[in-house]
């Protein structure tokens, strides 16, 4: 039945409408989304770049359309926005990530474009100057640090060496570390139960910090320090119960149940070590050479600090392994991809890259301009001649591609408390760890294929 | 003639409308019909935006959210599959599901009564004759405006075990600092944070208060009732739909708090799952399904069943205090 002209809508008609229109809405805001590539006015190209807001300032974003002539729009990284944008096909054309642990992760799921065809023929980025660090960005399917490049990362540490503040070493009569030879897991952790200050059940300094930078990582590096793999060798499966991998768990426990240093069952105030071991309320902290960009900041500090090889488990391997590699990839459906291997190579292989190897913020992943690394002081001297030894113990720990770091680290949040907390025995800890994450794995691999 | 009603448009007996040459009626003479069709219209044109917006950003997202539920869709992978409701099988069997929707119902039936008792006490305290009473409104209801993010980042501070002023408090009076943000006592920091804001609760059972007629007070006074009884028996049944509204209300918000996220050491996906677990309420579960694990279907389920026990429990409540609510017309009566 037909309403007669000028009669009002019926409920069911008003819906329908209301449905139509909610229907067009839908397409217009589809329309009115970041658009994420293309010409910008002016005739320019337009990249847009999915960064931290402190990895890419706004002078930089002015910079890069000054001197490439691309303009660059930012979207603030945020995982879940990545994914809302790589599944309606619209992602950004370059994004920041991991390289140890995002690599496999995204080139698995082939969403990742395989930058090998860019580095051939750039005259910027030479394959030959790639520091191996950015093997971290290399998946061959299986293994990391092998196959196509995906990314490459801005610049590296080996993050299991650690920082030292000499005046708390001082004040409590613990004698400094060497600079060539590495001390053990067990020394360190009795040099932080010593070097600890508490006052009225509180701690005022602690006596070192060893998180790594999630706690997947962290165990998968000091299994590999305990002899061990984390993984199985196609990847698809974890042992935490194998005998270095016990191990390692029962070393990061001993640290937790000791707190003397910040961990789940003690929270840093200040989220990071960074402002603590500034404040001067920190002995150690396990962070590598990038850390010295914060330090040097800061000339009263950086007097007293010093940069240790990263520490050994007795019997085992010496190893010192870049568990972050952060850098940038480009998706595979980026819409821009020549303006953004432009911008990439700007980022990694010109004027920011050259004011970053300046700043201390980790070391340069193009060998050419390792030599720009800041060695004026006597302190900066020390720091990057350790470093420098360093550098022939580095490796690639294979991260597997079947799980994302923050799940790894999520269900490892969930259930080592209890351990921490002497509720749980290593032993059950390593059994539940395995039953989890492995369920979680192999979702992964079917999802994967 | 009651709101809503349409006024009738009168008519001169036995005078034929005026009709224009065109045949159109003009205006100030309109038929009835056109006058109520007027009227339906401009009641579509101000709610479409409304429905459009509902349909657009409530029921869109829930059908998908549905659809997603039987799926193992992961965000990005590229061999997701459909699991029909492989994922509420699952969730039956989660133990991690039914603690963390068991500690965030003992939240709700502990936060709501606990805020309504706060809210009204201070409600009844500021309504009384007092000097600066606004300004004592004012700061009272302050807090409930300190965005939420910010009230846990205040919390985060104050309770911090090494440097928080909670425990430099007790450390003047020779207490050993103690670990708030930890179990056993991180749910009490979460209940504080919420009393905190109790002014918001306060405002409307204000609004309430002061609609209750005063020669009902009076009336009792006369006749010698205590404060206390005059409370009992006059002011909390004309409260009752306020605070019917605040118990609904407050349930719905605090089975969905995601406070415990904002007391975190880190609020990110990872961060959420090193919450003390005395505080990994459901919505932390649902949080770190989604984005930590990237288990978008299973979390989309999770979401699903809340949706439907909200509605089961929102139900029960009004089922239950039918007979306790004291309304001044009869909701049930047509209109």
């Amino acid at each position: 039945m037909h309403a007669h002209p000028g009669a009002p809508p019926s409920r069911r008609r008003f819906l329908a409408l209301a449905a139509g229109g909610a229907a067009a809405g839908a397409a217009a805001l589809s329309g009115c989304a970041l658009s994420t590539a293309g010409a910008a006015p002016g005739g320019s190209e337009s990249v847009t770049m999915m960064v931290n807001l402190d990895d890419v300032s706004p002078e930089l974003v002015k910079q890069a359309q000054k001197e490439i002539g691309v303009k660059i729009t930012i979207v603030a990284y945020d995982i879940t926005r990545l994914i809302a944008m790589l599944t309606n096909g619209n992602p950004p054309d370059l994004v920041r990530g991991l390289g140890a642990l995002d690599a496999p992760y995204f080139a698995a799921r082939d969403v990742a474009e395989n930058l090998d065809p860019y580095f051939a023929k750039s005259t910027v980025l030479k394959v030959d100057d790639l520091d191996p660090a950015n093997d971290l960005w290399r998946f061959d399917g299986t293994t990391q640090g092998k196959g196509p490049r995906y990314g490459m990362a801005k610049d590296f540490s080996q993050d299991a060496m650690f920082w030292y503040n000499t005046a708390h070493f001082d004040k409590a009569g613990v004698d400094y570390p060497s600079d060539t030879d590495p001390i053990t897991y067990e020394e360190w952790l009795d040099n932080a139960k010593r070097l600890v200050q508490r006052k009225n059940g509180q701690t005022t300094v602690y006596g070192g910090s060893y998180n790594g930078l999630g706690l997947g990582i962290l165990f998968t590096n000091l299994t590999a320090a305990a002899g061990g793999s984390l993984f199985s060798d196609d990847f698809s499966r974890v042992d935490f119960t194998s005998p270095e991998a016990r191990r390692a768990l029962t070393w990061y426990v001993d640290y937790a149940k000791t707190r003397v240093g910040p961990s789940l069952i003690q929270p840093n105030p200040d989220a990071w070590d960074g402002p603590t071991y500034v404040a001067s309320r920190m002995a150690m902290s396990g962070s590598g050479y990038w850390l010295g960009g914060m330090i040097n900041a800061e000339a009263k500090v950086a007097e007293v600090s010093r940069l240790a090889p990263a520490p050994v488990f007795e019997g085992g391997p010496r190893i010192s392994a870049c568990q972050g590699g952060t850098g940038m990839w480009m998706p595979k459906k980026a819409r821009n991809k020549d303006a953004a291997w432009r911008v990439f190579e700007w980022f990694f292989g010109e004027a920011p890259a050259k004011a970053r190897a300046e700043g201390g913020w980790g070391i340069p992943t193009l060998k050419s301009l390792q030599s720009l690394m800041p060695d004026k002081e006597d302190y900066q001297k020390r720091v990057l001649e350790v470093q420098r030894a360093e550098l022939k113990h580095f490796s690639v720990t294979p991260f597997t591609p079947y799980i994302k770091t923050e799940a790894i680290d999520a269900i490892i949040n969930q259930i080592i408390p209890a351990a921490m907390n002497g509720q749980l025995s290593v032993d059950t800890l390593a059994g539940r760890l395995n039953s989890s994450v492995n369920e979680q794995m192999k979702r992964g691999k079917e999802q994967v294929g | 003639m009651t709101v809503g009603q349409i006024p009738e448009i009168p008519q001169v007996t036995g005078q034929p409308r005026k009709v224009a040459r065109t045949g159109a009626v003009r205006s100030g003479d309109l038929p009835r019909t056109s006058m109520t069709a007027r009227r339906h219209r401009a009641f579509y044109m101000f709610t479409s935006p409304w429905i459009i917006g509902f349909l657009l950003l409530t029921i869109g997202p829930m059908a998908y959210a549905l659809w997603l539920s039987f799926t193992t869709f992961d965000g990005i992978s590229p061999n997701w599959k459909y699991v029909g409701f492989g994922n509420y099988q699952e969730l039956l069997s989660d133990s991690v599901t039914w603690d963390s929707l068991g500690r965030a119902g003992l939240f709700a039936i502990t936060s709501v009564p606990l805020s309504i008792i706060a809210g009204m006490g201070l409600a009844v305290l500021v309504n009384r004759p007092l000097k600066a009473r606004g300004l004592w409104r004012t700061l009272l209801y302050l807090p409930a405006v300190v965005p939420p993010v910010g009230a846990g980042l205040i919390f985060k501070q104050l309770f911090n075990r090494d440097s928080g002023a909670t425990n430099g408090v007790l450390n003047i009076f020779g207490i050993d600092a103690i670990a708030w943000l930890d179990d056993p006592y991180a749910r009490y920091v979460i209940l504080m944070a919420v009393l905190w804001a109790a002014g918001n609760i306060m405002i409307i059972s204000l609004a309430g208060l002061q609609d209750v007629p005063r020669e009902l007070h009076e009336a009792a006074r006369i006749d010698g009732a205590s404060a206390w009884r005059t409370f009992r028996s006059i002011t909390v049944p004309l409260l009752s739909p306020v605070l019917l509204f605040q118990a609904v209300t407050g349930m719905i918000a605090s089975v969905q708090t995601i406070m415990p996220m904002l007391l975190a050491a880190d609020a990110s996906p990872k961060g959420v799952t090193s919450i003390p677990q005395s505080n990994y309420m459901y919505m932390m579960h649902v949080f770190a399904e989604y984005f930590a694990l990237g288990r978008y279907g299973y979390g989309s389920a999770l979401l699903w069943v809340l949706f439907v026990l909200i509605l089961i429990a929102t139900g029960l409540i009004f089922k239950f205090t039918s007979g306790v609510v004291f309304y001044n017309v009869d909701p049930e009566a047509k209109k």
